[in-house]
């Protein structure tokens, strides 16, 4: 019984070390942060800063119109291209039709030999 | 804010001395804010460049006052984000991988007195790399936007335009797997102090 609770004072004891680590750890860390902090101060911009930025605004600008100039040139061929196409296209003229009316009197008129009305004798002019 | 917002609807009319203006005020700030972020003290003026860069062609989207923090925030914050994706130079080192010096380096950040001051701060500086190493470059910013930078849920809310729960999840998650490392750092000071290599 005895040994019974020194075990479990032990273990007692154990995880509130464990609870006293955490916590330690944790300020640590909250401390650490905090001299990171007052350790990396905002740094001064160098003279160039300005002058350098706008340098870089300007060639990405230009560099922009380019690709806005070459884009445009690009819509308007392709533009010039579907209207040509579609002139080319509207003044073709299209072929005939081959017969007028529907398929079914077209097909009829090319088997006219082969359709002709069927001469069923009769049976009376068979036996005669 | 530090500009007013008739200056901000002079620089969206394209009023170059205008815009120099809102980036003279801002500057120092969002320098600050990369130097933190991305840890690499020779790019951060490029990174900041980039950020105004992007705030010049995407000026005229803005139409109220009150979002152009955030705004700017959000365009510091994708730049950095660019930066360390495309430099992919960012140490890799863990803390579990760090030297017996770098422990005691840590500990020192703490508050040893002897050291120089700026001795110091680059020790402060070269753990919490370390430390925040350790994450994803999206939760390492972050992060530092959190507890270094001192922003607020809300204002963190405005920035990522997600809920206040999915980022306290991502923090707290975030904040365990640098929290793994901290351990490492008390374990070994605890191990040097015990050998007697202690400070």
């Amino acid at each position: 019984m005895d040994g019974r609770t020194m075990n479990d004072q032990s273990s007692d004891y154990q995880v509130g070390g464990a609870q006293r680590n955490e916590i330690q750890n944790e300020a640590l860390l909250n401390d650490l942060f905090r001299a990171y902090r007052n350790a990396c101060p905002d740094p001064e911009p160098s003279v160039s800063f300005m002058p350098d930025m706008w340098a870089k605004i300007e060639a990405r600008e230009a560099s922009s119109t380019i690709f806005s100039r070459f884009a445009k040139t690009l819509v308007t061929a392709a533009l010039g291209a579907s209207v040509l196409m579609g002139l080319l296209s509207a003044s073709y003229n299209e072929p005939a039709p081959a017969s007028e009316g529907s398929y079914i009197q077209a097909l009829a008129a090319d088997h006219a030999s082969s359709l002709e009305p069927l001469q069923v004798e009769r049976i009376s002019e068979m036996e005669q | 804010m530090l500009v007013e917002f008739e200056l901000l609807q002079q620089a969206q009319r394209g009023d170059a001395s205008a815009f120099n203006q809102v980036v003279t005020a801002y500057r120092r700030r969002i320098l600050g804010t990369i130097s933190r972020l991305i840890g690499r003290p020779e790019d951060v003026e490029d990174v900041a460049q980039e950020v105004f860069l992007r705030l010049y062609f995407s000026l005229d989207q803005l139409r109220t006052p009150e979002v152009f923090e955030p705004w700017l925030y959000r365009l510091t914050v994708n730049a950095s984000y660019d930066y360390l994706r495309k430099s992919k130079r960012r140490p890799e080192s863990r803390m579990s991988d760090l030297s017996e010096q770098q422990v005691m380096m840590a500990d020192a950040a703490a508050g040893s007195k002897a050291q120089s001051e700026e001795g110091e701060r680059h020790r402060v500086r070269d753990t919490v790399q370390s430390l925040l190493a350790s994450v994803s470059e999206e939760d390492r910013i972050l992060l530092t936007l959190k507890e270094v930078e001192g922003l607020s849920l809300k204002e963190l809310e405005q920035i990522y335009h997600v809920n206040e729960n999915s980022l306290k999840v991502r923090l707290f998650r975030a904040r365990q797997r640098v929290l793994k490392n901290v351990k490492g750092v008390t374990r070994r000071r605890d191990n040097i102090a015990s050998s007697g290599y202690g400070l």
